[in-house]
């Protein structure tokens, strides 16, 4: 066995897994895809084997979501494992994927990134978010790995957290107390730190509708194209008035920070001007500004600001194009 | 404490008392003696372990058992049917996909649910579909012809 023991319950509803969730307080963890949880409760149990084995180096076992910036020290934290997990396999409700009548897009928390991918009208409208989870870990991965579960983890580097804050993501949250929707920038507070209650399960994920002249990308660079933590992640939305000057715009940073960061300074350079390519340059630089980036073994702060600048640039292009605009 | 679950693993209904802490992994290979699933790294980064979930890939390492309950299993021993191999593992055995082996079963899982969804994938979605699937003797170039020819000979 590579696990530690823990019980596993599995409600039926999402009332029950809230209840649950309050009955066990601190003792519990929520399971959605376990492409995260699972990894982390095996990981001090495959590190003691290797050590048995003669090969207990913990720097050199690392995994997919340590050592991202401002990762958090998974020999040293601490925290017991949890005596429960609780299940939401059986909460078929929560993997449903659908365009709200008001054209908003709703997003259940439980959706696979293989799912969302799959979604035409996402990748037509809601590009960034497609792309985001184009880029998420492996086709495994992906096919596992759900946007609640990404966006709970709060990694800085979280590849659809950061496309789904640029899209500005409503969160909808349920306890046993009721519910309550909160914005997807206000969510996280540190690396794997937000707002969520003991007790509350994030259920649902939605958009707000776009306008026909709106655009959005996602890029991720790392140094590969699989099974990789962004070395930088940028997330940009614009939409366009009917005179072609920018309406409204969103940059988005993964990587370059303690959690995905919004770059308002591109985002102001951006608004009300036209979007020629010496603007877009301009609200690069200022994104590149806004980064708060470190050295790691991933890429150093200052290769990661000038990523951020050129990446910035690039993926506005691309926005602009894709709302109809030129730059 | 024990749960009693029940799965069909390659179409055979079993009825099994788990531990929840007991992955699919360890069902298929301790308890059903279903050995051809590997156990590579164990957190989900080498797809060893990879088998159809309902029809959808998934690492087994980083399922537990209990999660599969209800579910429809396939692994590798259910590709050949009559002992006659799929066309995909005929393919993988003639053109020399295979070298020592240890990957192969999860590359044929994610391969077998390429073919299903996209009968004929071109190179890059190929090398797309199994970028989750580690091998490190093939160097997968033998491994993506193979594919290829495998999706050719159904379509003949």
């Amino acid at each position: 066995m590579t696990l530690p023991r823990f019980d596993v319950l599995v409600p039926e509803t999402v009332e029950q897994a809230c209840s649950l969730l309050a009955e066990h307080g601190g003792g519990a963890r929520v399971l959605a895809g376990g492409t995260d949880l699972l990894v982390d409760l095996k990981r001090p149990i495959v590190q003691e084997r290797l050590i048995e084995a003669g090969g207990g180096d913990p720097g050199r076992f690392t995994t997919l979501g340590d050592g991202e910036p401002g990762a958090i020290d998974p020999w040293g934290s601490g925290d017991p494992p949890p005596d429960v997990l609780i299940s939401l396999h059986k909460l078929a409700g929560l993997k449903r994927i659908e365009v709200l009548d008001d054209g908003r897009l709703r997003v259940g928390a439980l959706a696979t990134a293989r799912e969302i991918q799959r979604v035409p009208e996402i990748r037509d409208r809601w590009t960034a978010l497609a792309e985001g989870a184009d880029s998420l870990g492996s086709p495994l991965v992906r096919a596992r790995g759900t946007i609640g579960g990404n966006i709970c983890n709060a990694r800085p580097a979280a590849d659809i957290t950061v496309p789904a804050i640029c899209l500005g993501a409503q969160l909808e949250l349920q306890s046993p107390d009721g519910s309550r929707t909160l914005p997807g920038e206000q969510f996280i507070l540190a690396p794997g730190v937000t707002v969520i209650e003991p007790a509350e399960i994030l259920t649902a994920v939605t958009f707000p509708a776009l306008s026909a002249r709106t655009g959005s990308a996602y890029y991720k660079l790392g140094q590969r194209k699989a099974l990789e933590i962004s070395v930088v992640g940028v997330a940009v939305y614009v939409e366009l008035a009917g005179d072609d000057t920018v309406q409204a715009a969103c940059v988005t940073l993964g990587a370059v920070g303690p959690t995905p960061l919004a770059a308002r300074s591109a985002a102001e350079v951006l608004a009300g001007g036209k979007p020629t390519g010496e603007l877009l340059a301009r609200a690069a630089r200022a994104a590149a500004a806004d980064a708060t980036p470190i050295d790691d073994h991933r890429g150093t702060a200052e290769y990661r600001r000038l990523m951020v600048e050129m990446l910035t640039r690039r993926t506005l292009e691309l926005a602009v194009e894709r709302a109809g605009g030129r730059s | 404490m024990k749960r009693i679950i029940s799965l069909a693993v390659n179409g055979v209904e079993h009825e099994l008392a788990v531990e929840p802490r007991r992955t699919l992994l360890e069902l298929l290979r301790e308890d059903l003696s279903l050995t051809g699933t590997k156990k590579g790294c164990g957190i989900g980064d080498c797809g060893g372990c990879t088998v159809l979930l309902d029809g959808v890939p998934a690492f087994s390492c980083l399922t537990l058992a209990v999660q599969a309950e209800g579910c429809s299993v396939e692994t590798v021993e259910g590709l050949a049917g009559n002992g006659r191999l799929s066309s995909l593992q005929r393919a993988f055995v003639e053109d020399g996909a295979i070298q020592c082996g240890f990957c192969t079963p999860g590359m044929l899982m994610t391969a077998t649910e390429l073919l299903r969804a996209n009968p004929h994938p071109d190179e890059r979605e190929i090398r797309l579909a199994i970028s989750g699937n580690l091998c490190r003797c093939t160097g997968y170039q033998k491994i993506v012809e193979a594919i290829r020819h495998a999706a050719e000979a159904d379509h003949e």
